[in-house]
């Protein structure tokens, strides 16, 4: 979702051809997300076909293409912008599903499964620390944010494997 | 080149009328240079083990070796000497003297006297951002100023071991990074440090090592890794196809 928007804001600066917006656009989000041109092109296309943007001028070379933000694209930006990230809670519930199975099958040994994983999110950690430092170093304000949420994200996690760890998974599942 | 410099052995610590902060059975080394963030709940123990380190406890039972001496085996005079031959101490608090100055609260340490002393409190002074604020009493000074000063006096016999407990537990995010980028800069140049937190941002951001204690007992020993890393190898932000 938020590529066709975070396409309609860069439109909204100027007008733009597909690899000026792909560029811009992991500029933007410092690395972290990397889209292949052709999801570029299907969602100009769809922006296009939805009245959203519209072409400026006819081909140019190589049938490279510029375009521009349409009122109605602008309208849906506006409103894009003002709404609130809702929605349910997003998580990674791999690790969740694999202690219930693990206590379900092979009444395995959890305690080893969350130490494991705990070593996992504080190397992670360890890594976004570091990405962060770094991006703050050569003056990459907008990536350090991002990371700094990163950073709050793992910590969280720690804390939850922390939790499990305290708690009888082995009691509950035999019942 | 790995010189061990910290030994436990199966230490236990028991307090009388309770048992938060009591180790049992903890076995850990330390070597020289090491980076090494002590991590886990309030009253799991984990300023305990530091405080043994820095022969500020006995254990119970067990064997606590810095630097080949057993620290359970020295008695009292012995182990202020140890304190001050080799322990730099950072406190959460800072545990400076309110009615000394900066200059005077780190000089009360120093082994060498008259103007040596003088020349090198005022490099740590220097060094540590604080030169100008030598002649204040603690009280005129701000909580990052006040551990900067407290890690001067740590500083000043040069210590084998620099032990720092929760050093940013009373100071605002700034001040704290601050006073752990100092810390961090002393590692590089060969300084080992033990640090006792429950941050785990914290650790991770300067520690290589971080040990973590639950309960009284080691529950995992890890060696972290520092490799240069694309930022897309690190984070990723979720991109899903537009599918309509």
């Amino acid at each position: 979702m938020s590529l066709k928007y975070g396409v309609l804001g860069l439109l909204k600066e100027q007008p733009l051809h597909g690899y000026e917006v792909k560029n811009r656009f992991e500029a933007m989000l410092g690395g972290t997300w990397e889209v292949n041109i052709g999801q570029i092109y299907t969602t100009l296309q769809r922006l296009e076909r939805d009245g959203l943007v519209r072409p400026v001028g006819p081909r140019g070379d190589r049938g490279k293409l510029l375009y521009e933000l349409s009122a109605e694209g602008q309208r849906a930006l506006d409103e894009w912008l003002i709404q609130p990230d809702s929605g349910p809670q997003q998580l990674h519930e791999d690790i969740y599903v694999k202690l219930l199975l693990a206590t379900r099958i092979a009444n395995g040994n959890l305690q080893e499964m969350l130490a494991r994983q705990k070593r996992t999110y504080l190397q992670r950690l360890r890594d976004l620390n570091r990405l962060e430092k770094r991006a703050r170093s050569e003056g990459r304000v907008d990536l350090a944010r991002l990371v700094r949420g990163a950073l709050l994200h793992a910590e969280a996690d720690l804390k939850w494997m922390d939790e499990l760890s305290s708690e009888r998974f082995e009691v509950e599942a035999t019942e | 080149m790995n010189t061990e410099l910290v030994r436990l052995t199966d230490v236990t610590k028991v307090y009388q009328g309770g048992i938060t902060g009591a180790l049992n059975g903890v076995s850990v080394t330390v070597e020289e240079g090491e980076f090494t963030a002590i991590m886990g709940p309030s009253g799991s123990g984990k300023s305990t083990m530091l405080n043994l380190v820095a022969g500020l406890d006995r254990p119970t039972s067990g064997s606590v070796f810095v630097r080949g001496t057993d620290l359970a085996k020295e008695g009292e005079a012995g182990l202020a000497t140890f304190r001050r031959d080799h322990i730099g101490f950072v406190f959460q608090f800072f545990n400076l003297l309110p009615n000394l100055t900066a200059l005077e609260n780190v000089l009360l340490p120093a082994q060498l006297k008259g103007n040596t002393a003088k020349v090198r409190a005022g490099e740590l002074l220097d060094r540590l951002g604080i030169a100008e604020v030598a002649d204040r009493y603690p009280a005129r000074l701000s909580g990052g100023q006040q551990q900067r000063v407290a890690m001067a006096r740590a500083l000043v016999n040069k210590p084998t071991l620099l032990l720092a407990d929760e050093p940013t537990g009373a100071l605002d995010t700034q001040s704290g990074e601050h006073v752990m980028d100092l810390v961090a800069q002393l590692h590089r140049e060969g300084q080992t440090v033990l640090l006792v937190t429950h941050d785990a941002k914290l650790a991770t951001r300067h520690a290589e090592r971080v040990i973590s204690v639950i309960d009284g007992r080691i529950v995992d020993d890890a060696r972290l890794e520092s490799p240069e890393r694309a930022p897309s190898e690190v984070i990723r932000v979720r991109g899903e196809e537009a599918a309509r």
